[in-house]
């Protein structure tokens, strides 16, 4: 995939530390954002490229913990890394739960963070890749007339040609046509390939995004 | 003995009866102030003030008595024994020791003062006619049963009274002066009633000396003068070191409570702490966190072998910044965690609303509170101590913060306002919660009063007591929206520079 550079956005509203981590993970040769609320950070106009957020717990105006969840709920997927100066269990409990890949106390050691940001940009590297599959495959399957995704239903629920036909008042004969065809226009190699690419259409988007 | 010789016309002499009345008085006000004391102390002072009392109160009901008797003139000479005049002091004493013991007591029943006030009551005839026993006199001395009987009855109806009365005033305060007086004069008057009453009983018919002369002592006038002087003395000694120790002891109390206080508020102000944790932690961390980072920043650069110097300078630069206010922070929670006599020194309260601040600045962002700030420039210096005006208003901010954790309905505002008033600065602690409520409002200064499910209510009336002992006020107003606290702190006239 022809991928440009990831960003990491940072979100604190102390600007020396905000300023030090921008120094630290600009040194490891990532391109860094920050910004001092949750508030700037939702207006910022965010490159579409692998992105994660490094999201202070404490901020003004919402909880870093709040904010996860407005995240999820605006269907905005970025992987979250979370900094507290001050977190107990709970907290943490919370945030993993709710899909943080980390959970640091500050100060950290750096290599916890750059550790944290780079399994964060896989997981957003991957999330995209996946949903940029479905999306083909997804094209594929709105290529289908409906009788032929029709069958592919019956196929992939593991009925025979036989069965298919009498289902829809037609002859095997036609049934085995309408199948070859739906497995050309989606690409399959087998019954087996057919079936996995109707389940990753079928999940939900939120499964993709962990591998 | 001849019967149907004529009785003796006695005569009074007017004068000595009314000293016999005053050092009657007199013995009434120094046993009630007595019994005060013998309550107040412990062990050797409480037997000591015991002896003494009962001494100087025995003196006085017996001097009482002497004059009175001495007042009384018959045509014939008068002589007194002297031992039997020893026996009925040695009476007198007793018999108040003996009263001192019953309203000295935690406490007295009914029971106890009708048995105690008989006992006195005796007590107090006995003198009398232990003392009319002590006369010597060419006469033969009889007695009308029914005033001899009617006398008994008013010793004892009079010690009841005085039980009750001394029972009642001895843990009073000085300022009760003028009722412990009333009674004072309720019960002379009645000691002398007594005694003129036993007077009356005794009719004295001529008779040739049938009695013991041998020990008899006759006393004129100057001698019973000296006797009233002494004992007006001895009365006047007992009040005046019963004054002096209570004055001693009341010294002692405020000094207790003084240290009391200051320990108070040391205890309120670590409570105070520990509702903090999460933002001292921050406060401190923030800054670290920074150091760190940029620490390991500066390494990598030199790691580098090529590190960019102005980067470099400016990470340092920051290092050097945050550890200044990280050491910042901690001094100031040492300050406000340290136990010490109060420190007055000339302060901007504006300075010191600053700090606070920032203290508690993480516990306002995590309950979504925005605090803004409304100093008034150029404000006077107060007089004061940095810590526990921190501690109030620590406690001021954090009571609105937490009173406005339920709204829902509107912006949670915290406003801390300072302003020039008079030869004061005033200060405001106002939040944006649906104030207070009224039928609390007049309880919220006392102590253990809270409306927090976690507080010990011991906040706003610490914050009221260190506020007064800086000469201002702390009060709430009502009317406003949310609550509104206010107070004032006596300015120096000294203008910030």
């Amino acid at each position: 995939m022809n991928e440009r550079a990831p960003i990491v956005f940072v979100v604190d509203d102390d600007p020396s530390v905000r300023r030090s981590i921008k120094r630290l993970i600009g040194s490891v040769g990532l391109q860094v954002e920050l910004f001092g609320s949750a508030q700037e950070f939702l207006l910022s106009k965010r490159p579409d490229v692998p992105s994660c957020l490094v999201l202070d717990i404490r901020l003004p105006g919402i909880s870093g913990l709040d904010f996860q969840h407005e995240l999820a709920e605006a269907n905005i997927h970025i992987p979250i890394i979370f900094i507290t100066a001050h977190g107990d269990i709970p907290m943490t409990v919370r945030a993993m739960k709710a899909g943080a890949v980390e959970f640091l106390t500050k100060p950290f050691r750096e290599q916890d963070l750059l550790d944290a940001i780079q399994l964060a940009l896989e997981r957003d590297r991957a999330r995209r890749q996946g949903d940029a599959e479905i999306a083909v495959l997804r094209e594929r399957f709105e290529s289908l007339s409906p009788r032929e995704r029709e069958v592919v239903g019956m196929v992939v629920s593991g009925m025979l040609n036989k069965q298919i036909a009498a289902d829809i008042g037609t002859t095997e004969n036609t049934v085995k046509v309408q199948r070859s065809r739906a497995m050309e226009k989606m690409q399959a190699q087998s019954v087996a390939d057919l079936v996995k690419m109707v389940e990753r259409l079928r999940s939900p988007a939120r499964k993709s995004r962990v591998n | 003995m001849i019967s149907g010789n004529a009785a003796l016309t006695g005569s009074y002499d007017l004068l000595q009866v009314a000293l016999s009345v005053l050092i009657a008085i007199s013995a009434s006000y120094a046993a009630l102030d007595l019994a005060g004391r013998v309550t107040a102390t412990r062990g050797r002072a409480q037997l000591t003030w015991l002896l003494g009392g009962s001494a100087a109160m025995g003196i006085g009901i017996w001097a009482m008595h002497y004059i009175g008797m001495l007042a009384f003139r018959l045509p014939v000479p008068l002589e007194y024994d002297w031992p039997t005049v020893l026996l009925s002091l040695l009476v007198g004493i007793l018999c108040s020791a003996f009263a001192l013991v019953v309203v000295s007591r935690r406490r007295m029943g009914l029971t106890y003062a009708l048995i105690g006030s008989a006992i006195m009551g005796c007590g107090i005839a006995a003198l009398h006619y232990i003392a009319m026993a002590a006369m010597r006199l060419p006469a033969e001395c009889r007695f009308d049963f029914r005033l001899v009987a009617l006398s008994v009855v008013l010793a004892v109806v009079f010690s009841f009274a005085s039980l009750w009365l001394a029972f009642y005033f001895r843990d009073e305060p000085q300022d009760s002066a003028w009722r412990k007086l009333g009674s004072a004069l309720v019960m002379g008057v009645a000691i002398s009633a007594m005694h003129y009453t036993g007077m009356a009983a005794a009719t004295f018919i001529p008779a040739a000396p049938a009695l013991d002369h041998s020990h008899a002592v006759s006393i004129s006038s100057l001698g019973t003068l000296g006797i009233a002087a002494a004992t007006l003395q001895v009365l006047g000694l007992a009040v005046l070191s019963s004054l002096v120790d209570r004055r001693f002891d009341s010294q002692g109390l405020e000094l207790a409570l003084t240290e009391t206080r200051l320990e108070l508020a040391h205890v309120a102000r670590i409570a105070t702490m520990g509702e903090l944790t999460a933002s001292i932690a921050h406060e401190i961390n923030q800054p670290l966190t920074a150091v760190v980072n940029n620490g390991n920043f500066a390494l990598r650069q030199v790691a580098s072998g090529a590190p960019n110097l102005e980067e470099l300078r400016e990470a340092i630069a920051e290092i050097v910044d945050d550890g200044t206010r990280a050491s910042a922070v901690i001094s100031r929670i040492r300050a406000l965690l340290q136990k010490g006599a109060p420190d007055r020194a000339e302060l901007d309260i504006n300075e010191v609303i600053q700090e606070v601040t920032i203290l508690v600045r993480h516990e306002a962002t995590l309950s979504g509170t925005s605090v803004r700030l409304d100093l008034a420039a150029d404000l006077p210096h107060v007089l004061g101590d940095r810590v526990q005006l921190q501690q109030v208003l620590i406690n001021l901010v954090i009571n609105g913060i937490e009173a406005m954790r339920t709204l829902t309905d509107r912006p949670r505002e915290l406003l801390i306002k300072s302003a020039k008033n008079a030869d004061a600065v005033l200060i405001q602690v106002q939040d944006s919660g649906k104030g207070l409520d009224p039928e609390q409002v007049g309880r919220i200064f006392e102590p253990f009063f809270t409306t927090k499910p976690q507080g010990i209510g011991m906040g706003l009336s610490i914050s009221r007591s260190i506020i007064e002992s800086h000469g201002g006020r702390l009060w709430t107003v009502p009317g406003s929206s949310g609550a509104l606290f206010q107070f004032t702190l006596p300015t120096d006239g000294n203008s910030v520079s």
